[in-house]
């Protein structure tokens, strides 16, 4: 092995000032990137506090709103039901993580500890479905949509659909097989059916899976745009995303007003993100992981 | 595995909601969008068989071309991605007073939603005077104001700079994740034989991370290829001037849902699938080749 002998600082205050700079230099670089990614929200949330007296736009840009002012958000407030936008999404999301969560971990459980006929057909078929782009599926899920199941117009438009999830199916059976066959074994001999064993035993056993598949769900439905945007008709049933997007349309002149809709819109979630930043992070990431 | 049941059809209960909905959502859907391909359906008259009509005029449509062009120009946000995020893992890959909160901050944009960015987006590049322009002219690098959104050569590259930005924060993570199985010791030996830092992680990290970005490569392909939302809401909702920055995906909600034109739409829809198909292949290889 070659040994290069570096400079090594001589006393305990040399080693601690070299730690002190090199913290220091890191600092910096996290610094920059954290102006980076908050220069866009910092920006929208100074024009939503800016009054009509203050420019949006000047040379030097102006960042900070000289005379800051919350009339922005009332008057939003008032002309749209931004607090039935957020019930719509909070709806939405709340069914689409429930029944996505209870289908696919029922469907997985059989997957991952049965024998059965047909197992790997079953399989496949699931994986092959992971290929299909949702977008493909619009335009046939718009006519059934009107046509046959009369839920356009609907929450429920948003909510069957998203239902099924090969993804998430494919996550929970691995959580399953990393469970022991003797547990569920020694619940048979307990005399307990399948649905007890996976509801009691299984479940619990398995529910930081749940979590994460639930969490991934439950950012997709919350932010999705393109369908909700598709079959939502009437006012009163907009999602967020929806609804912000015609708040843009109403106000195209105003930015102070179209800003202070986009702060609001965003704040539930941040607050969700705050308060359970963990699992946001261990379930986003640790769901595409596998 | 596999555990005996009591009742044969257990398991086939237990798959059944999901099979079902499966069925609906996805298998119906598919079947249907290709039979559509081949009709010529505008909603009000039922769909009538034309052949092969809509994939001929494919051929011919510039505008479905530059659609493709776009959506696979589209694609070099992925090496930017990876590139920012293997850096921004390294910087927050430390112990520092307050690196959870770096590491939630560059998170925030992940879940907050395309509408609400979009607009902020819309703001830092106005055309009159946001910001972006604002700096730009302080600096003396232009002249005079550039309609970024409305001149077509800017829309998309603002896109894929949005893209970039609203998902650097997620892969970060999972470099960060990767960054922290490879051993210490690797580094110390490095140290030892003289590498530097900048060394240090190109002879280590990134080779360490090689499972990693392979996993990054595939999905953020994958979703770079069918861009939606970023061009809607950039443009709100016309695509951009000249249709600068028409998607494959753009075009197929342009067609069927502004134009109703469900057959052509189907026809597009059938080619975002072959490509996807395709770059589905290419990734299980890619994959396969990392096992071994």
């Amino acid at each position: 092995m070659r040994v290069i002998a570096k400079p090594v600082p001589s006393s305990r205050t040399g080693r601690h000032r070299a730690v002190w700079v090199s913290n220091l230099f890191w600092y910096v670089v996290l610094g920059l990137a954290s102006l980076v990614t908050i220069l866009p929200f910092l920006w929208t949330l100074s024009t939503a506090l800016k009054g009509p007296s203050d420019a949006i736009f000047s040379l030097p840009p102006q960042l900070l709103p000289r005379a800051p002012t919350l009339d922005n958000f009332v008057k939003v407030w008032g002309q749209l039901p931004i607090w039935r936008f957020f019930l719509n999404s909070l709806f939405v999301a709340t069914f689409t993580v429930t029944l996505n969560v209870l289908v696919s971990s029922l469907a997985a459980y059989p997957l991952a500890k049965m024998r059965f006929a047909g197992r790997d057909l079953i399989f496949y078929l699931l994986l092959a479905t992971l290929i299909v782009p949702a977008e493909l599926t619009y335009i046939p899920g718009y006519l059934l949509a009107v046509n046959v199941f009369n839920y356009y117009d609907t929450l429920w438009a948003l909510i069957l659909p998203n239902i099924f999830s090969a993804f998430n199916i494919f996550l929970l059976r691995q959580a399953y097989m990393s469970v022991p066959n003797d547990l569920i074994d020694a619940a048979h001999i307990d005399g307990a059916g399948e649905l007890r064993i996976w509801w009691s035993v299984l479940m619990p056993i398995i529910r930081p899976t749940v979590a994460t598949a639930a969490v991934f769900t439950a950012v997709t439905s919350w932010n999705a745009l393109l369908w909700p945007s598709l079959m939502l008709r009437n006012r009163e049933l907009y999602t967020l995303p929806v609804g912000l997007l015609a708040l843009r349309g109403m106000f195209t002149a105003d930015f102070r007003l179209i800003a202070a809709g986009a702060i609001m819109v965003i704040i539930p979630m941040l607050v969700a993100f705050l308060f359970a930043q963990r699992y946001f992070i261990n379930g986003l990431t640790g769901a595409v992981k596998g | 595995m596999g555990i005996k049941q009591r009742n044969r059809l257990t398991p086939y209960l237990f798959l059944l909601p999901a099979l079902a909905l499966m069925a609906i959502f996805t298998l119906y859907p598919l079947v249907s969008v290709a039979y559509l391909s081949f009709t010529e359906y505008s909603i009000l008259s039922p769909p009538q068989l034309v052949g092969l009509e809509n994939y001929q005029r494919l051929l011919s449509d510039k505008v479905f071309w530059l659609s493709l062009r776009h959506s696979f120009t589209y694609l070099l946000v992925t090496p930017l991605i990876i590139v920012l995020a293997i850096m921004l893992a390294i910087a927050v890959n430390r112990k520092l007073r307050g690196i959870g909160l770096f590491r939630a901050l560059y998170y925030i944009p992940v879940i907050t939603g395309s509408v609400a960015i979009g607009i902020a987006w819309q703001f830092l590049f106005d055309g009159t005077g946001g910001p972006v322009n604002g700096w730009l002219l302080q600096l003396g690098i232009i002249a005079k104001p550039i309609i970024f959104l409305v001149e077509p050569g800017y829309i998309l590259p603002i896109a894929m700079m949005m893209t970039t930005w609203m998902g650097v924060g997620y892969y970060m993570v999972v470099f960060l994740a990767g960054l922290q199985a490879i051993s210490y010791d690797l580094y110390d030996a490095a140290k030892i034989d003289g590498c530097n830092d900048i060394q240090k992680h190109w002879y280590i990290s990134v080779p360490g991370l090689r499972p990693s970005i392979v996993f990054v490569a595939v999905i953020s392909t994958l979703s770079a290829i069918k861009v939606f939302d970023e061009i809607f809401v950039l443009s709100n909702g016309t695509g951009g001037m000249l249709n600068s920055g028409v998607t494959v995906v753009f075009y197929l909600w342009k067609q069927a849902f502004k134009l109703q034109n469900v057959g052509y739409a189907s026809a597009v829809a059938m080619v975002l699938l072959v490509i996807t198909l395709a770059f589905s292949i290419i990734n299980v290889r890619l994959l396969e080749r990392q096992e071994d």
